[in-house]
């Protein structure tokens, strides 16, 4: 494939619109068509690949746990933050591209979970309520208006999106998390609504949480997760902004082969 | 383009809304059918393959849909190909902006039908297979979601792309690389399906929705990153497109220019 560049120019007779009010006019136009239409490609596309990337964590609120959630969350869901937040702030100069996918995400979440998990497969809400997010998205927009830097954005933005996934969900979860006894075993109010709504994904995941060594370090597991999936989430939001980059090229080719 | 020509000018055309509301009613209403169809009939005759229950209601639906999306399809873009603009090089610029609102009303009405299908539909799925055991390929989520959804998705992109190819000059001329990203994603999920299904009867009881199985979709949802390009080529041309060129509102007017996107 050979990249060319854009010859476009206006052409023969008409050359232009005849006055500043016909201008504006056509932009309205523009921004009527593709404003929304930018809403409802975010909608679309977050929703998917957060689903089939770390949906089952959204799911369910027994899925919450202290090791994989806040670790695998953030870095799915930084994508379209960077990705798209290069086009608003490289291209408009606009520092929305974490608050408006997130919102995005958000919204098409409740619909989905109120649609499908509730009416459709008949789980609780309290059950399948999804996670917020939109905090994180404030926190890396106002990091990029105040810095007008990816770099800095990367550093300390991308690390607070990590870090703050738990604490910013935790007024939510608390009541799901406190302890209670059934038949001698100890298990959280989550767990038990685990157990009473059946799900074909339950045996593998109750198997492979709460492994391994880490659960030595006890209550320490969770800030520890959080500062791993900051550290990460600054590498994550970087290569994003890189893709996001590549995303917006103009690129015109004669032929694909 | 020269800043002081006179009497070249034009109004400004508009977005083609009427046709483009109808068309997402259609759409509204097709998809809605579907989700009320669902809901009536999944639980009740759509949980076990081999009844003749599942054959009436859900394969038949199966068999009608897939005949019917494949000529829907291939006779708009038949349509669109022999309507073609011969004499692109005479177009003039007030019709290639009116175009570009058109092709802009394309790939909303490709937005709507994105979300439909990524969203709702997609994770209609995902609910369905944590409450049921699949039996074959075949339930009635799979059904609407792979060969209902996924198919109007990919025909609402191509109409796009056939559009933009034969009656916007800089799209015929040219190959735009993030159209053509954007629109062959959708079309691979369908491939891809091929793998989605082979893995399932490997992994019969693995119904993790982020499981690996499903990272295919997921890397041919990222097509739909290239839609930042799209934007760019589409807006750099709209704003040559309405350059004011003479004075007719004072001179202020005059000196306005399109500056909505740095390119």
């Amino acid at each position: 494939m050979k990249a060319i560049d854009n010859p476009a120019s206006v052409s023969a007779g008409q050359h232009g619109l005849s006055s500043a009010i016909e201008q504006r006019k056509a932009y309205v136009q523009v921004d009527l068509l593709v404003i929304p239409l930018i809403v409802l490609l975010f909608m679309g596309i977050f929703s998917f690949h957060f689903a089939l990337l770390v949906g089952d964590w959204d799911y369910w609120v027994d899925w919450r746990d202290r090791r994989w959630w806040p670790l695998v969350t953030p870095l799915a869901l930084s994508v379209l933050p960077g990705v798209f937040g290069f086009l608003l702030w490289d291209k408009l100069r606009l520092p929305l591209g974490g608050t408006l996918t997130i919102l995005c995400l958000t919204l098409a979440a409740w619909i989905s979970r109120y649609l499908n998990f509730h009416i459709f497969a008949d789980f609780p809400m309290n059950f399948v309520w999804p996670s917020t997010y939109i905090g994180l998205g404030l926190i890396l927009d106002c990091m990029l208006l105040l810095t007008r830097s990816f770099f800095w954005t990367g550093l300390f933005g991308g690390f607070a999106f990590g870090l703050l996934i738990y604490p910013l969900n935790w007024s939510m979860l608390a009541p799901f998390q406190v302890p209670l006894e059934l038949n001698g075993t100890m298990l959280t109010v989550a767990d038990l609504m685990g157990y009473e709504y059946i799900r074909t994904a339950i045996p593998e995941y109750v198997r492979i949480i709460e492994e391994s060594t880490l659960r030595t370090f006890g209550s320490a597991v969770t800030p520890l997760t959080a500062v791993f999936a900051g550290f990460l989430n600054i590498l994550n939001y970087w290569f994003w902004l890189w893709i996001g980059y590549l995303g917006a090229k103009a690129l015109w080719i004669r032929k694909i082969v | 383009m020269s800043s002081v020509m006179q009497n070249n000018t034009y109004v400004s055309p508009k977005g083609p809304w009427a046709k483009l509301f109808l068309a997402l009613f259609g759409v509204g209403i097709l998809y809605g059918s579907y989700r009320i169809y669902q809901n009536a009939t999944a639980f009740t005759v759509g949980l076990d393959y081999f009844s003749e229950d599942f054959q009436t209601y859900w394969m038949t639906l199966l068999y009608i849909q897939l005949p019917v999306l494949f000529g829907s399809g291939a006779a708009i873009v038949g349509w669109i190909w022999h309507t073609r603009d011969r004499h692109l090089d005479k177009l003039a610029p007030a019709e290639e902006l009116r175009r570009y609102f058109v092709v802009l009303a394309q790939i909303m009405a490709f937005a709507v039908i994105a979300y439909l299908t990524a969203s709702p539909f997609t994770e209609a799925d995902a609910a369905w297979h944590q409450v049921t055991v699949r039996d074959t390929d075949f339930t009635p989520t799979h059904i609407v979601l792979f060969y209902f959804a996924i198919p109007m998705f990919i025909i609402s992109g191509v109409v796009a792309f056939a559009y933009a190819r034969t009656r916007l000059p800089q799209f015929a001329n040219r190959l735009s690389l993030p159209f053509a990203v954007v629109v062959a994603g959708p079309i691979m999920i369908m491939p891809n399906l091929g793998l989605n299904e082979w893995g399932h009867t490997f992994f019969y009881a693995e119904e993790l929705f982020a499981a690996p199985i499903h990272w295919g979709f997921v890397l041919l949802g990222w097509a739909t990153f290239a839609a930042g390009g799209l934007v760019v080529q589409i807006l750099t041309r709209v704003v040559e497109l309405t350059k004011v060129v003479s004075v007719s509102e004072g001179a202020e007017s005059s000196r306005a220019v399109a500056v909505g996107v740095s390119v």
